[in-house]
């Protein structure tokens, strides 16, 4: 008895004396690995020795669904993180399920930040009625990569050794032929036998043509049936021509690149730490260079999507006061230091960090940073973005389709099909 | 007046030794498939409530082209791997019967060590393997088909392909049975059957075949049961493509589920599978009771 007295006097003790040190420990969750976890650990590491007050846990878990179907449950139930990333893509879906919390005006005052602040795109993605429910972090895109030393002595490179007369599919085209006739094995490379690569060369392409996937509730409706069809069949043509490879595998489209057996490569922008590291120690072997996607199709547009940060609805627990502060401290902090979040490619979605010198001097960053005007976000429907239907469709018809299964129009049918259902 | 006593007290004893796993079984099996069965009837998301909408979950599934496309493509599935699984592992239970000692033990451990083994490392081996690129086995398969082919994004290789994985990821379990059977039939009876001048063949046809069948039908109806419930390595391997053409039903119920937020949807085609698997299980194993008696 007496044991249990000391011990809970003991208890009592060390609860009465917590507020002391008024330490605020904020629970995050993200799912960025490779490259990217390496670079969020270390602004997480610096976050915390800056401020004593508050101190970050990040857990980092698997991306894709199993990320959001946890946070789905954990916010249900009252047990989700304080802050967490979100894809601006995956927001739709989100919003119906009513896991983002609304972030104030009032909340990015603590911050020290306005929407303003960002560029539209993301922050339009974030927005649904006028209310903001996630604080973009960066916009990452589709590039377009390439090999200088295997493009020396073609009309493709300028004086200067960078990317030059690519304005148009019959160049990007005679580009590849011009590639391959000198012996590159794969002239293009990209992910062509997973979901995301291929449904990002896809819209990407689509977009270019001016074309929607989803208008007024419908997939693929009138003409951009037909835009879609085009799209897959150009992936077609370069897969028949031998200038793709045949059902890449995403670290095998890019070992391609990186092992100088491609001229050019379509991937996202957080490759580039990969190149710029293998330069660094001299694994590379050859020049190379990144550019926004050329307006291959008329107009200007690449695939992208934007990581966020975002608080989740938990109902009576949704967190709120001290603890509210502590997680928009912790964003403002981020944001103003995203130049270490460029790092992994990524183009900071707050602006003052894309204009400043220091990202200026970041090659390639600084050269397909352009593309920050061009970024075409997935449509906001709960059927797009990542780890959804559409990526499955990419998967399940698009990447088949390329392989000469089937014809881009009779594709686009059958996307029709699976998707339109699933729209209500 | 004593021997109410003593049955009141026996029934006590007994409810006591059995209320772990009624309690057991209602929380984690009973309960939930109640609220399944009624969370079909509604429109809920994955997490909360929904609004009553009767049957029309039932009706939506009728008219979903996908839903139709997975349901053939378990009946698909069952008939690539429920008899030729139970098939190899009878021949290989045979096989093994007839070594001795240390090479039967090691034998037997051969064939079961890949039961031991996870579903992602299993699947990661084949994947591997059959691997469009690097692959050791695509020259095997361009032997066969005259060029590589990339097996589980190929709509006529996929479904096979992930038959053979399951069959021999699983089989180990079975040998294991049949095994356990062929040691149940008594050495007598063959040793009898020699004497009357019984060839090796009639020996199996008399002997052992009837007195395995029971065996035999519990392997074929658990196989039945286990394969209609095919999930993981379709979700590993190939996702449902291409073309829809390896989709199946606990697929569509954790896509619906868990990407696209349909609670109520998801628990009516899992409950259309709970259903389904409990007829036709049942029906298997009845007739194949029959086929004994008979």
């Amino acid at each position: 008895m007496r044991l249990f007295k000391t011990l809970l006097l003991g208890t009592a003790l060390t609860l009465g004396a917590m507020p002391a040190l008024a330490k605020e420990t904020v629970i995050w969750w993200d799912f960025l690995s490779g490259g990217d976890g390496v670079r969020m650990k270390a602004l997480i590491d610096g976050f915390n020795k800056e401020h004593p007050d508050i101190q970050i846990q990040g857990t980092t878990l698997e991306w894709g669904v199993p990320f959001y179907t946890k946070v789905r449950t954990a916010s249900a139930v009252g047990e989700g993180p304080d802050v967490m990333t979100y894809h601006l893509s995956r927001a739709p879906l989100g919003l119906e399920e009513n896991v983002l919390s609304e972030i104030t005006n009032e909340d990015l005052a603590t911050a020290e930040l306005k929407r303003s602040d960002f560029f539209e795109a993301p922050i339009d993605a974030a927005t649904k009625d006028g209310k903001l429910y996630a604080v973009p972090f960066d916009i990452h895109a589709l590039i377009l990569y390439y090999n200088a030393d295997l493009l020396e002595g073609s009309p493709y490179l300028d004086a200067n050794g960078k990317l030059t007369g690519i304005n148009s599919i019959e160049d990007f085209d005679a580009a590849l032929a011009w590639a391959k006739e000198k012996g590159v094995e794969t002239p293009v490379t990209y992910q062509t036998g997973g979901e995301g690569g291929v449904w990002r060369v896809f819209y990407t392409l689509l977009s270019q043509q001016g074309g929607e996937f989803v208008t007024n509730g419908e997939v693929l409706s009138g003409d951009n049936a037909e835009k879609a069809a085009k799209a897959i069949d150009i992936m077609s043509k370069w897969r028949e021509n031998g200038w793709a490879p045949e059902q890449a595998e995403y670290e095998a489209s890019v070992a391609l690149f990186s092992a100088g057996k491609s001229a050019f490569q379509l991937n996202g922008v957080w490759e580039v730490p990969t190149f710029k590291d293998l330069e660094k120690s001299g694994k590379l072997g050859f020049k190379w260079g990144a550019v926004e996607v050329p307006a291959l199709l008329g107009k200007r547009a690449t695939w992208a999507d934007s990581h966020a940060f975002a608080i989740p609805n938990e109902g009576d627990k949704t967190i709120s006061g001290e603890k509210r502060a502590a997680v928009m401290t912790v964003i403002g902090w981020m944001e103003k230091h995203a130049i270490g979040w460029a790092d992994a490619g990524h183009i900071p979605a707050y602006k003052a960090v894309t204009t400043s010198d220091e990202y200026k001097a970041m090659e390639p960053n600084a050269t397909y940073a352009s593309l920050a005007e061009a970024a075409v976000f997935d449509p906001k429907t709960t059927i797009t973005g990542v780890a959804s239907p559409a990526y499955d469709a990419a998967l399940n018809i698009i990447a088949p389709a390329i392989q000469g299964y089937m014809s881009g129009a009779d594709a686009v049918e059958q996307i029709k099909a699976d998707l339109q259902d699933k729209l209500q | 007046m004593a021997m109410i006593e003593n049955r009141k007290k026996k029934s006590l004893i007994a409810l006591t030794m059995v209320a772990p796993f009624i309690v057991v079984f209602s929380t984690f099996f009973l309960y939930p498939m109640i609220e399944m069965i009624r969370m079909s009837f509604t429109d809920a998301p994955l997490v909360g409530e929904g609004n009553w909408v009767g049957v029309d979950n039932y009706i939506r599934l009728i008219g979903d082209r996908l839903f139709v496309t997975s349901l053939k493509n378990n009946g698909y599935f069952v008939l690539l791997t429920v008899v030729p699984t139970t098939v190899i592992a009878l021949l290989i239970a045979l096989a093994v019967s007839r070594l001795k000692g240390v090479a039967q033990t090691l034998a037997l451990s051969l064939f079961f060590l890949p039961y031991v083994l996870p579903v992602s490392v299993v699947t990661e081996i084949w994947a591997w393997m059959l691997d469009l690129q690097f692959g050791i086995l695509q020259p095997l398969i361009a032997l066969v088909s005259g060029k590589p082919v990339a097996v589980f994004k190929n709509p006529y290789w996929v479904m096979p392909m992930v038959a053979l994985v399951t069959i021999w990821w699983t089989n180990g379990f079975n040998v294991l049975l049949f095994i356990a059977g062929l040691r149940n039939i008594p050495q007598e009876l063959y040793e009898a059957a020699a004497l009357d001048g019984a060839t090796r063949f009639q020996r199996f046809r008399r002997v052992t075949w009837p007195l395995l069948w029971p065996v035999t039908a519990l392997v074929l109806t658990l196989q039945l049961i286990l394969q209609l419930k095919i999930f993981d390595q379709i979700y590993l391997l190939s996702g449902g493509g291409p073309f829809n053409s390896s989709y199946v039903l606990l697929l569509k119920v954790y896509r619906e589920a868990f990407q696209m937020n349909h609670g109520g949807y998801a628990s009516a085609v899992a409950t259309v599978l709970f259903m389904l698997i409990a007829v036709v299980s049942v029906l298997q194993y009845q007739l194949l009771r029959i086929r004994r008696g008979a």
